[in-house]
């Protein structure tokens, strides 16, 4: 038992399809959502975020030189890439969302829809 | 005294190292300080990365003492004063003290962070460095 337990670790460690699930914080604002995501070493250019049906899938490739363990000598740290996949209702706006890619964090602005805004309600007074 | 066999202890066992397994699991193993650093090492140089998303260069301190390198800096709080639906991220101030495996030369470190990972090259001493023996 011991040592398939080892093996299991072992094969995770080695694993070519790992990826690593960012940690996220998502606030709510009147006019829109916004994920941030710590995704260290992710450039701008190996970052895809889908949104389909209400799925909002991030993914953030890694160079090569980043994962490589090459010549490694001590770790605290193993990079994959990053992969979360989160669920948005339906009262976002697809064509206004908004990413920026700054210090390895993501943020993410996904706007509401008009008809999820909060809006004012006149008061008519019978004059 | 005497024992009695319980199938309930085989049971137990089975939970504690299952348990084991998930403590160990790297994703959940966080014993060691923030930040996290790998060193990696070739002939000429010592090269110490470390995670730090959202760490601005200017809020970092890196110094050299003695034998140590000491990262010093904060990750400053990007939290809104709005609800969250979700909170993963941590905030605040950190100092670690990473030991070299080698004696480095203290005018020849470069750093650099680039996309939220910090990279420390630090050339070896000159005593450090591998030497080739002559057989005569």
């Amino acid at each position: 038992m011991a040592n398939e337990v080892k093996k299991l670790r072992k094969d995770a460690y080695n694993c070519e399809e790992c990826v690593i699930v960012p940690t996220a914080d998502i606030y709510e604002t009147a006019e829109e959502y916004v994920i941030r995501a710590d995704m260290p070493g992710t450039r701008k250019e190996n970052l895809d975020i889908t949104l389909e049906k209400n799925q909002l899938d991030i993914y953030g490739r890694l160079d090569e030189e980043l994962t490589s363990e090459e010549s490694l000598k001590y770790g605290e740290y193993r990079l994959h890439n990053y992969h979360r996949t989160f669920v948005v209702g339906d009262g976002i706006d697809r064509e206004k969302i908004n990413a920026t890619l700054e210090n390895g964090v993501l943020t993410l602005a996904l706007p509401k829809s008009e008809k999820l805004k909060p809006r004012k309600i006149e008061i008519k007074t019978e004059a | 005294m005497f024992t009695t066999y319980d199938v309930f202890d085989d049971v137990v066992h089975l939970r504690d190292l299952v348990d084991r397994f998930f403590s160990e699991a790297p994703a959940v193993r966080r014993n060691v300080e923030y930040p996290y650093v790998n060193l990696k090492e070739n002939d000429d140089e010592v090269v110490i990365t470390a995670l730090l998303p959202g760490v601005m260069a200017d809020s970092l301190n890196i110094q050299l003492i003695d034998n140590s390198l000491v990262l010093e800096g904060e990750k400053k709080s990007d939290v809104q004063d709005k609800p969250y639906i979700r909170k993963e991220r941590v905030f605040g101030g950190f100092k670690k003290a990473v030991r070299l495996p080698y004696r480095v030369d203290g005018d020849k470190i470069e750093a650099g962070l680039k996309d939220g990972i910090l990279t420390i090259k630090l050339a070896k001493a000159e005593e450090a460095r591998p030497k080739k023996i002559e057989i005569r």
